[in-house]
């Protein structure tokens, strides 16, 4: 029988240098379609408010009507409608078809990227600030210096402004801005025996004596900090790099992040989870947004985190009060890591001045209000931010007030490769696998290589 | 001997006549298949080319420029000692995935062969982890093992095992072993209904004269069902070798390939080095390595495959 099925297996077989080469051409395949995919990005600090949303696509050509292409990412149901009705007010006003589409944050850089390469830039495009020297490298923005140092341009923060700016061309308008604050849940340090309304969080040292109490008199994890291998990590990070007075580039761009004063903050941070235990378990599996929803959920005494932190907790069922104040200063200040989103028109755009017209369209100073608070995102406009609806807020004056310690990344064309670079370096701290100063000592070297 | 020499040299002129006619004899078959052979060209000659073509560049993300510089990459790549601990971790990840797959799959194969009750709802029911998608099951496991909201760390707690939750994909030493698992829960169906389908070929009537022979169901299976699935279980360990090897969605949707790095495989380092850090030469260099690895493996599973004297 085996003979048998051995002749009828042989008319029927497949050559064995055929199958090797079909399995041969199928690897590559699915390893170079790793080449082609979409970014992973793990959501950014301008924009990791929002989540993706669909783009309504427009009807293309008609007639002699010019058509503009407008990309965005992250819109999530909280700001659709909005997008929706300005959109058709603009196509209304302009005479023109708009085509709308949002991406996700997950896409959002490869998508740019693919379609810049494949010569189907969009026409405008709202993204965050930090990536616009890839896309100058590419030669692929309008600089709109010229609008931007007009009347026009003197409308937003000079700070805010400035993220957009890249070797002395402005290559986009500032769309929106977030920063950070320090969350404290009032509960749990009642529960603790601190004083809720006068919680002494000025400096790491107290922030650090206040969770060393709710450790020892409460059950409740008393500060969240992000280890996970995302580039939130890292953000989150900073701020104690920077209040130690270390940097990340000096004045030459280079790599300066193994500094005597980068070890002791790096040291500062990991001994939070090795040394003081007073962080949730095991920081190395949690991103930004695991400490962030562990807050919101009451289940965490304190945390650095956006505007919207406190927007979600008034909006849930959240039965619990907390506290904002000022993120908690180091040897050498205080800062608010300040993430930037820009507007920019691509170079090959055939429509400048309709994008112009839409750029100009979209900073009236009503629209960019509703925009800003609808969002939760900090306006970039001076005359919005100085409206009663920011200053007065409990939930955003912090942030308004936060303005003044703000501190951007540094702008960087291969900052993504930077910043994993360093995530690595902080969960090899965090991990216990290396001591912080030999943790940036190795990030160094490699920075500087990567830097040549 | 001479006329035998004139039949084992033809010239040239001859084999090309030859394959001339071949073609035109052939003609209507060539015809037909020309379209898919232009498309496969197209989709498969070109990605390759492209992909080589790229790792002999220095190409980062933010330049439309590209640098020529050799075979820089496959040196610098080769003389970096984190490659050897990418193809470690890459290859205790097959490893381990495929073996556990496989042994998983048998064993529920032999059983839903059996006459149990409710055969056909487990067929049904263990077919449902391979048709969810990879992300969303990578999602669940993620949070199963979430040592804040997991449903894992909340039963050892509850059991007293732990005091607080363990992190499992944030442990340097088992985060590889947290995704793992999930890659086991979903690629076992395939393995089991494979394996069924062999199962299910296999004469009664050998089983049968074993039994009047005395023969044990451990004997039975050792003699009877692991020679008979020889071939299904060698195709099947190859498929889901190549499968796992490449496989990005679990790892990656878990991980990310941390912490530090250490649940990273060959193809997730190829998305960090060319999408994620821009660095498209040396992301395709990589990847022209893992293909070689794959092509290699291929040929020496198939030769001892074909050693014993089976086709395919």
């Amino acid at each position: 029988m085996p003979n048998d099925q051995t002749d009828l297996s042989e008319e029927n077989s497949i050559d064995r240098r055929r199958m090797l080469e079909a399995i041969g051409a199928g690897g590559v395949i699915a390893i170079s379609g790793c080449l082609g995919g979409g970014d992973g990005g793990d959501g950014d600090d301008g924009g990791d408010g929002g989540d993706g949303g669909g783009g309504d696509g427009g009807d293309g050509g008609d007639g002699d009507q010019q058509t503009i292409q407008f990309l965005t990412m992250g819109v999530g149901d909280n700001i659709q409608e909005f997008f929706e009705e300005n959109n058709a007010k603009f196509e209304e006003e302009y005479d023109c078809n708009l085509e709308f589409t949002s991406v996700t944050w997950d896409n959002a850089q490869q998508t740019v990227n693919n379609r810049v390469d494949g010569g189907e830039a969009p026409d405008v495009a709202r993204w965050p600030a930090r990536w616009i020297p890839q896309l100058v490298g590419k030669e692929a923005l309008v600089p709109i210096t010229d609008m931007m140092e007009s009347d026009w341009g003197d409308r937003f923060y000079e700070g805010m402004a400035e993220g957009c700016m890249y070797q002395g061309e402005y290559y986009g308008a500032p769309w929106a801005a977030s920063n950070k604050c320090f969350y404290y849940n009032k509960d749990v340090f009642e529960a603790a025996g601190l004083d809720p309304e006068d919680p002494q969080l000025d400096t790491w040292d107290d922030m650090l004596s206040a969770a060393q109490t709710i450790k020892s008199e409460t059950d409740t994890p008393a500060l969240g900090l992000p280890g996970a291998d995302v580039i939130s990590t890292a953000s989150q990070y900073y701020h104690f790099h920077w209040s130690f007075g270390a940097d990340l580039i000096d004045d030459d761009a280079q790599p300066v992040v193994n500094s005597e004063e980068a070890a002791q903050a790096l040291g500062f941070y990991s001994d939070l989870h090795l040394e003081h235990g007073v962080t949730q378990s095991s920081p190395l599996s949690s991103d930004r947004q695991d400490i962030r929803q562990l807050f919101e959920s009451g289940s965490l005494g304190m945390v650095i985190a956006h505007v919207y932190a406190g927007l979600n907790i008034d909006n849930s069922d959240a039965d619990f009060d907390y506290g904002i104040v000022q993120v908690p200063k180091g040897p050498a200040g205080r800062f608010s890591l300040n993430t930037i989103d820009g507007v920019s028109i691509f170079a090959q755009t055939e429509v400048e001045d309709l994008a112009k017209d839409l750029l100009r369209f979209y900073f009236d100073e009503d629209r960019h209000f509703e925009y800003a608070s609808n969002k939760g995102f900090m306006p970039t406009m001076e005359a919005v931010g100085e409206r009663d609806y920011f200053q007065d807020s409990e939930n955003w004056a912090p942030f308004i007030e936060a303005g003044q310690y703000a501190r951007a990344r540094p702008k960087l064309s291969n900052f993504n490769q930077f910043n994993n670079r360093m995530v690595q370096a902080i969960q090899e701290a965090l991990g216990d696998q290396k001591s912080p100063q030999k943790a940036l000592d190795d990030a160094q070297a490699d920075l500087e290589e990567m830097m040549q | 001997m001479g006329t035998v020499e004139e039949y084992t040299e033809p010239s040239a002129d001859s084999r090309l006549e030859r394959s001339a006619n071949h073609v035109w004899q052939n003609r209507q078959a060539y015809l037909l298949i020309a379209p898919a052979a232009i498309f496969l060209l197209s989709v498969v000659g070109w990605p390759i080319f492209e992909t080589f073509r790229l790792s002999l560049y220095r190409s980062p993300a933010d330049s439309a420029l590209e640098t020529y510089v050799g075979f820089q990459h496959y040196v610098e790549i080769l003389n970096d000692d984190f490659f050897l601990q990418l193809l470690w971790q890459t290859g205790r990840w097959v490893v381990v995935g495929v073996a556990g797959k496989t042994l998983l799959g048998l064993l529920i194969a032999v059983h839903l062969k059996g006459d149990i009750r409710g055969r056909k709802f487990f067929r049904t029911a263990f077919l449902i982890p391979w048709g969810i998608p990879y992300a969303i099951s990578a999602v669940v496991f993620r949070w199963i093992e979430h040592p804040q909201y997991g449903y894992l760390n909340a039963i050892l707690i509850k059991l007293g095992v732990i005091d607080q939750g363990i992190g499992i994909l944030g442990n340097p030493e088992l985060a590889w072993l947290g995704v793992v698992v999930a890659d086991i829960w979903i690629g076992t169906p395939f393995m089991a209904i494979i394996f069924l389908a062999g199962l299910q070929s296999i004469p009664q009537e050998l089983y049968e004269a074993a039994a009047i022979d005395g023969a044990e169901k451990w004997h039975q299976f050792r003699y009877i069902t692991i020679p008979q699935l020889k071939s299904v279980i060698l195709i099947a360990t190859l498929l889901s070798t190549i499968w796992t090897f490449v496989s990005f969605d679990t790892i990656w949707t878990m991980t990310g390939g941390g912490p530090i790095n250490t649940s990273a495989t060959l193809v997730i380092w190829i998305y960090q080095v060319g999408l994620k850090n821009g660095n498209l030469g040396e992301g395709a260099a990589y990847s022209v390595i893992g293909f070689l690895f794959l092509l290699v493996f291929a040929v020496v599973y198939l030769r001892i495959y074909t050693r014993g004297g089976e086709k395919l």
